[in-house]
């Protein structure tokens, strides 16, 4: 090795596939010696045409695909869509349904933080952490089982309600999940905050200024753990949560200051199973009896979204952040347009900012701390004569503006 | 030497070697399956090291383009045979070097830093960024834990030899007799910070977590090893099996060299094979404190992390250790005039 | 153990049975194959797996004399794992694309689909005669 080849940069591609990756997507890094230079990244990788689906189908049939979405938000994508139809068709969902689908939302944040916990520890080399943390969140899949059927595609929203009912024996095992999760807390976060390797690892590594997070649109919390008081249960409820008292947990709460670092955005999520089981326990007293559903004949179901006309949009807090659909009916069996912005998309600009300046093995931990989910984000993927072309800013607004056209007939 | 002798000393290194081999693979597998039941799972059979093995062996070896062929396929046999070859001037049980005559624990420092060089040869003749970068930070985190290393052996063989032993630096006589045995109560305190210092060693020199950035599964995909398959990459899990037995070996003779048979009176082949049993219970033990342990209740260091750690902390510590040991030898006369 | 608080767990860990399920054997038979055909001659016994929750959604089981061929179902699968066979009047449901959503047994106005328990599914042929019903 000579002596200017090592001050030059050389370039590292870490991706599609890569053990620090969990989800594909291509990263180019610039390095000098250890330090990260410059980046980019390419997402893409993973595009699955959900929407083409969607739209050769009827609505009862799309909630179930938009389960498949996320292999984690089981309930988000489908409770999201299932908001944007009820809001074009008229359809009041009765307030029981309301809570039940906010139990199972909250159940899924549980699983979905300590999911990542467990991610996290193990980018970080601390497998005995990725072991236990995803050890204790079956206490949570259990009771989603439970309740849902399934520990994954829970296929309990259906538009205009719930498919299952909350009996009161499975109150006594929710109650014990609670208490469990409770009972835990203080010491997953000891062995994750009071860890002298993990705060060496995490603390100031992958900053992400508030300014930055509210410039970049970051959500969820990503933007939370930057200091921005955002969380669409507080600032737009739906489903229960205008009659719950939910305040976004911000890390200065916790800690006395904010960093906005991967430390801060550990505390953000364990602290948020707490949130959540409080939020639940709220939930099962509170619940109102009555329907679980606005109709509960699916022909008649069918009929009702088959006449809706005009366009509606889902919003809804998933556990990565906000995660939005827009639905367009026009008179017929499937909606004339479907879209889905997951939460990471989001929250993926927000990499490049953390990334600039870190070292090599800091990559996986910042990666990995936005909780990205690149197979519900890759919404596109451009191929031409077998080739990838790149899309300009000014091309992407040339399109939009042709498709915002159409639309409009 | 006579062809008589030649040939059994020939003999007496195959036997060892394949000691080296099967106790290392074994070593591995216990180690695995207790760091599996610490995280609350089952984990692979002890055995598992061997399957894995096997099947390395019956694998396709690729060579990547870029790759200078070479060096790529020589790295690994280098790394092995430097691997077992430390073992015969470490006593093993109650066996003494085999070649313990020809060197001392000196050249067992040197020799030990011989498979990491081939791992970095290796690493850099892969021609690819991620082995480039591994290799980069084996170097670092070699010379980053020379400095302490050197401490530890210098302080033993110090001592030993400030208690009026000759060739303190030959293992034989490290193992004859125990550094702990010569001390007084100030060199105890100091010949233990050794051994913490020597066990804090251990992880980096094979590679394991919390100092094992150069193969960093998350972060390089296995770094150094990346572009290994095959055969090549079977003689590299050889090499690190037989130096996980000869760290282990290292730690035993200078700190535990005690044998079963010097206590209890037994035939000489059950005492051969019992103190066989005894060493590798021991060396069970040291490994399980000194890697499976750490590796499990740790997040993996940075680089400069793991420098600062090693030339910083450690480095302190282990002068501390050389100091009290030196206060140890300056006060003993007077301790003893004392009593 | 301030600073590595996790170390007094991993050791008692170390003494307490492993949360793993053994399901289907403690370790990975040499051969899953041989490992099947001798469980299917009673030389080994398969550890059981997790039970499944109640109103579990499992493999689909179709009343075949029931079925008015209403084609309900068919509008309601969201994976086109249901055939409409019109000389008979009557579905053909290809498991291997069904996504166990269970709509079609909610729409069913004559009850005749349920979900049976059945999860170990997993095969090679996905035109084998256990993943087709009829």
């Amino acid at each position: 090795m000579s002596g200017e080849s090592k001050k030059a940069p050389y370039r590292v591609p870490i991706g599609p596939n890569h053990p620090a990756l969990k989800e594909p997507v291509m990263f180019t890094f610039e390095l000098e010696g250890e330090v990260v230079r410059d980046v980019d990244f390419a997402p893409g990788q993973a595009h699955r045409g959900i929407e083409w689906m969607g739209m050769r189908r009827n609505p009862v049939q799309i909630v179930h695909l938009t389960d498949r979405i996320c292999g984690i938000c089981g309930v988000v994508h489908s409770l999201s869509f299932s908001l944007a139809v009820e809001q074009i068709a008229g359809i009041e969902v009765p307030e029981r349904a309301d809570y039940i689908r906010t139990i199972v939302h909250e159940f899924e944040r549980i699983q979905s933080h300590l999911l990542w916990a467990g991610v996290a520890a193990h980018e970080l080399g601390f497998d005995s952490l990725l072991h236990l943390t995803w050890r204790v969140r079956e206490e949570a899949m259990d009771v989603i089982e439970n309740l849902t059927g399934n520990r994954v595609n829970y296929g309990i929203v259906q538009v205009g309600g719930v498919r299952r009912d909350i009996v009161p024996e499975q109150h006594a095992i929710i109650e014990k999940c609670l208490a469990t999760y409770e009972g835990l807390l203080d010491t997953l976060l000891s062995f994750f905050l009071d860890d002298r390797t993990i705060r060496m690892r995490c603390r100031d590594v992958g900053v992400l200024s508030r300014k930055d997070a509210l410039e970049l649109c970051t959500v969820g919390p990503t933007a939370r753990a930057s200091g921005v008081n955002v969380d669409l249960r507080q600032d737009y409820p739906y489903a229960a949560y205008g009659d719950l008292d939910v305040k976004a947990v911000l890390p200065d709460r916790y800690l006395g200051e904010t960093h906005g670092d991967v430390y801060d955005r550990i505390v953000v999520r364990l602290l948020e199973v707490g949130q959540s089981c409080q939020i639940i326990r709220q939930c099962l007293s509170e619940m109102p009896a009555g329907p679980i559903t606005a109709e509960e004949k699916l022909v008649k179901l069918l009929a009702t979204c088959k006449k809706a006309t005009g366009e509606g949009i889902g919003r809804v807090e998933a556990p990565r952040g906000e995660c939005l659909h827009y639905v367009r009916m026009e008179g017929k069996d499937s909606p004339a347009s479907w879209k889905v912005k997951a939460s990471s998309y989001s929250n993926l600009m927000s990499w490049i900012p953390m990334l600039r300046g870190s070292q090599i093995a800091d990559i996986p931990i910042i990666v990995a701390s936005i909780d990205p989910c690149l197979s519900c984000t890759d919404r596109v993927a451009i191929v031409r004569d077998s080739r990838r072309s790149i899309l300009s800013k000014d091309d992407l607004h040339r399109l939009s503006v042709e498709k915002t056209r159409r639309l409009q007939g | 030497m006579t062809p008589a002798e030649i040939a059994l000393l020939a003999a007496w290194c195959a036997a060892l070697s394949l000691f080296a081999l099967a106790g290392g693979l074994l070593l591995s597998g216990i180690d695995r399956k207790l760091a599996a039941h610490m995280q609350a799972r089952i984990g692979p059979p002890i055995r598992q090291p061997f399957i894995d093995t096997v099947k390395l062996l019956q694998k396709d070896t690729v060579v990547p383009a870029n790759a200078i062929p070479w060096l790529f396929n020589a790295a690994p046999v280098v790394a092995l045979v430097s691997s077992v070859l430390v073992l015969f001037y470490i006593p093993v049980g109650s066996t003494m070097p085999v070649l313990g005559a020809y060197g001392d624990l000196v050249l067992v420092m040197y020799l030990l830093t011989v498979p990491a060089l081939a791992l970095v040869a290796g690493g850099f003749a892969s021609g690819s960024p991620y082995a480039t970068v591994g290799a980069q930070r084996e170097m670092v985190t070699m010379i980053a834990y020379e400095f302490p290393l050197a401490i530890v052996v210098i302080g033993v063989a110090w001592r030993l030899g400030a208690a009026g032993i000759s060739h303190p630096f030959a293992l034989q006589s490290i193992a004859a007799n125990p550094v702990w045995s010569v001390t007084g109560p100030l060199g105890l305190a100091g010949v233990f910070i050794l051994l913490v210092v020597l066990a804090a060693i251990t992880p980096a020199e094979l590679s394991r977590i919390p100092f094992d950035t150069q193969e960093a599964e998350t972060e390089l995909a296995g770094g150094l090893l990346v572009e290994y398959s095959g055969r090549n990459l079977a003689m590299f899990s050889l090499a690190q099996a037989a130096k996980t037995l000869v760290l282990a070996a290292i730690i035993v003779a200078v700190f535990f060299p005690w044998t079963l048979s010097s206590f209890l009176a037994m035939p000489p082949v059950v005492a051969l094979a019992a103190d066989l049993l005894f060493f590798l219970l021991k060396a069970v033990l040291v490994l399980f404190f000194a890697v499976t342990l750490v590796r499990v209740a740790m997040a993996r260091f940075r680089i400069n992390e793991l420098v600062s750690f090693y030339w910083v902390y450690l480095s302190v510590i282990g002068l501390a250790g050389l100091l009290l040991l030196m206060a140890d030898v300056i006060a003993g006369p007077l301790a003893g005039v004392g009593i | 153990m301030r600073a590595l608080p996790l170390v007094p767990e991993l050791v008692r860990q170390l003494f307490r049975r492993p949360a793993t399920n053994r399901f289907p054997a403690k370790y990975l038979p040499p051969s899953i194959r041989a490992f099947l055909r001798d469980v299917q001659a009673g030389r080994a016994a398969v550890n059981p797996p997790v039970p499944t929750p109640p109103r579990f959604r499992g493999k689909i089981a179709y009343d075949r004399d029931s079925c008015i061929g209403c084609t309900l179902c068919v509008k309601v699968c969201p994976a086109h794992a249901i055939e409409f066979i019109p000389d008979i009047k009557k579905i053909r449901v290809w498991v291997d694309q069904c996504i166990f959503c269970s709509q079609c047994t909610s729409i069913c106005p004559k009850s005749c689909l349920s979900m049976t328990d059945a999860f170990l599914l997993a095969g090679e042929d996905r035109y084998a005669e256990d993943l087709i019903v009829e």
